[in-house]
């Protein structure tokens, strides 16, 4: 087995969702803050316009990536995104997401995300760190911040045999830290706004120490141009709204009642 | 002919049959056919429903669920909810009968004060009252809507669960859904959440099962699919393999212990064809 690279900081940011402007200012944020690796937890495509243009961004910057449930299910050629709703206006709209996201995407990109390895192990200092896209045991598990239970964060811990594990799915960042002082960290997501009245996105920055340091971090970038891209290119108003009003419109009925509570629809 | 068999994964869901079959109305498409007098499986006593929450905890459950009958018909089942809260996040299946004021407060308030989240399911069969009571019982839309309302006003957000059993009568439309996502607005309710679930050949409906499972229909089938291979039912006497089968002699696992029912279990009832074919789940999602 490889030794696991020891890293002092990283940032590590999920759900790309085609949000190339987001993406370009999540990365030149992180050169900012002296970090020495980035990582992206999966799901370059969906939601947004243009989705190959995500892709020389990630190479060029040198991104290390760990494979979504969308990127599987495009290098795989499936029929459907693999989100795991199971309302139906959730799925009408994930339907309509993938069929754009797929068609737009080339070849070649599809087949470089088929390459990329499902998880990663890192160590930040002394702590050990596992990357999943979902949870540890399912690439599609939702992991939000209230249907996420100790006792099932505990046992995640003990038989993945790590102390910090950091994940990404659900589009809402949270941070957990277990009465034994392991961590659990959901660093959100940079493709589309955390449905909370806000037009910014999130990331996470992760400092080695005593205690492992975990910082989120807003970036604003220029989304009314991303909205204008999303009208040209024809994709549901409902999706332009949310990049432009902060709010989620679609992919809301998976919610569970605390999260869905917190936002406007 | 060999019944086919399903591997265990993993305890994602822990369902507790608080009340047994005992409820307050008597629906004609009842799963476990349950009732208000004489009910086949009994209720669960409160420190029984505690230990197995414990063993649940200790074996990384994710959600909670407390089904029936009727759970709050249960004398203690807040303080059932408030322990269950304090472990996992959890949701009761209601009729919404038994749902007044000072119970919607009760719930509101153990909402407020758990780190996850309450969700109180409602059952309803129509929003039409003469078709969705002569399923469930005289005035038991009206009751059913008020308990939405209460809990809404609240800021509770019940999701509206319903049948497919009135789906051939449906008006014209856009569906079953949208019929109560389009109700619940009209009803104030500005997130309205619905889950639709079929009806299964069991229980009042026995007389609708086909056919029986076959190891030939599961070759290549992925069973993450099927519900059985992470949830399992305590209920009166033993643990049982899922919500449908629960109570059932052949769908019993164990007599007591959780941690030994984690095994694989037999697709041996026609109900198990159901979920085969629609890959439904009794989860909320």
């Amino acid at each position: 087995m490889n030794p696991e690279r020891i890293y002092r900081r990283v940032a590590v940011f999920g759900g790309v969702y085609s949000n190339y402007l987001a993406l370009e200012a999540t990365l030149e944020d992180a050169r900012q803050r002296d970090v020495e690796a980035i990582f992206c937890l999966g799901d370059m495509g969906a939601f947004g316009p243009h989705p190959d243009r995500v892709f020389p961004l990630l190479r060029e910057a040198g991104v290390l990536a760990i494979q979504g449930n969308y990127d599987d299910s495009m290098a795989a050629g499936k029929e459907d995104c693999g989100c795991g709703y199971t309302d139906p206006r959730d799925n009408h709209f994930a339907r309509l997401s993938y069929e754009y996201t797929f068609k737009n995407t080339s070849a070649e990109n599809k087949a470089w995300l088929g390459t990329l390895p499902k998880q990663r192990r890192i160590r930040l200092g002394k702590h050990g760190v596992l990357m999943c896209h979902g949870s540890p045991r399912t690439v599609n598990e939702f992991l939000w911040e209230s249907t996420t239970p100790n006792g099932l964060l505990a046992r995640f811990m003990r038989d993945f045999h790590t102390d910090t594990i950091l994940c990404t799915h659900t589009g809402i960042k949270w941070q957990r830290i277990l009465p034994d002082g392991k961590q659990v960290v959901n660093v959100g997501a940079i493709g589309r706004p955390e449905n909370d009245g806000m037009t910014n996105v999130w990331y996470t920055v992760l400092t080695s120490g005593d205690d492992l340091h975990v910082e989120f971090a807003p970036v604003h970038y220029d989304h009314e141009t991303l909205a204008r891209e999303m009208e040209m290119e024809g994709l549901p108003p409902e999706f332009i709204e949310t990049i432009r009003a902060g709010w989620w419109t679609t992919c809301l009925e998976i919610l569970p009642a605390k999260e869905r509570a917190r936002g406007k629809h | 002919m060999t019944t086919p068999t399903v591997p265990f994964r993993h305890l994602a869901t822990l369902w507790i049959q608080v009340t047994g079959t005992w409820c307050n109305l008597q629906c004609a498409h009842c799963i476990n056919s349950s009732g208000p007098t004489d009910p086949w499986l009994k209720s669960l006593d409160t420190r029984t429903v505690k230990r197995y929450i414990h063993e649940a905890e200790d074996l990384g459950v994710k959600e909670i669920y407390f089904t029936g009958g009727e759970p709050f018909l249960h004398k203690d089942i807040l303080e059932l909810l408030a322990f269950s809260l304090a472990v996992a996040p959890t949701t009761v299946l209601t009729n919404g009968t038994k749902v007044t004021e000072a119970v919607a407060d009760s719930l509101a308030d153990l909402a407020r004060r758990s780190p996850y989240s309450l969700e109180i399911r409602v059952s309803v069969d129509d929003i039409d009252p003469d078709r969705n009571d002569r399923i469930r019982g005289k005035g038991a839309l009206a009751k059913a809507v008020r308990a939405i309302r209460l809990l809404y006003a609240r800021g509770l957000l019940p999701i509206l669960t319903a049948t497919e059993i009135l789906q051939a009568e449906m008006p014209e439309g856009n569906g079953m859904y949208d019929r109560f996502r389009d109700f619940l607005l009209t009803q104030g309710i500005a997130k309205p959440r619905v889950k639709i679930i079929p009806v299964f050949p069991i229980g009042r409906m026995a007389q609708e099962g086909g056919g029986l499972l076959t190891e030939e229909m599961l070759r290549g089938y992925d069973f993450s699919l099927l519900q059985c291979t992470e949830t399992r039912v305590v209920a009166d006497a033993g643990v049982y393999c899922c919500p449908i089968l629960a109570g059932l002699k052949e769908a019993r696992l164990q007599e007591r212990g959780l941690k030994e029912s984690l095994t694989s279990c037999r697709l041996y009832h026609t109900a198990c064809v159901t979920c085969y074919q629609t890959g439904m789940t009794c989860k909320n999602f």
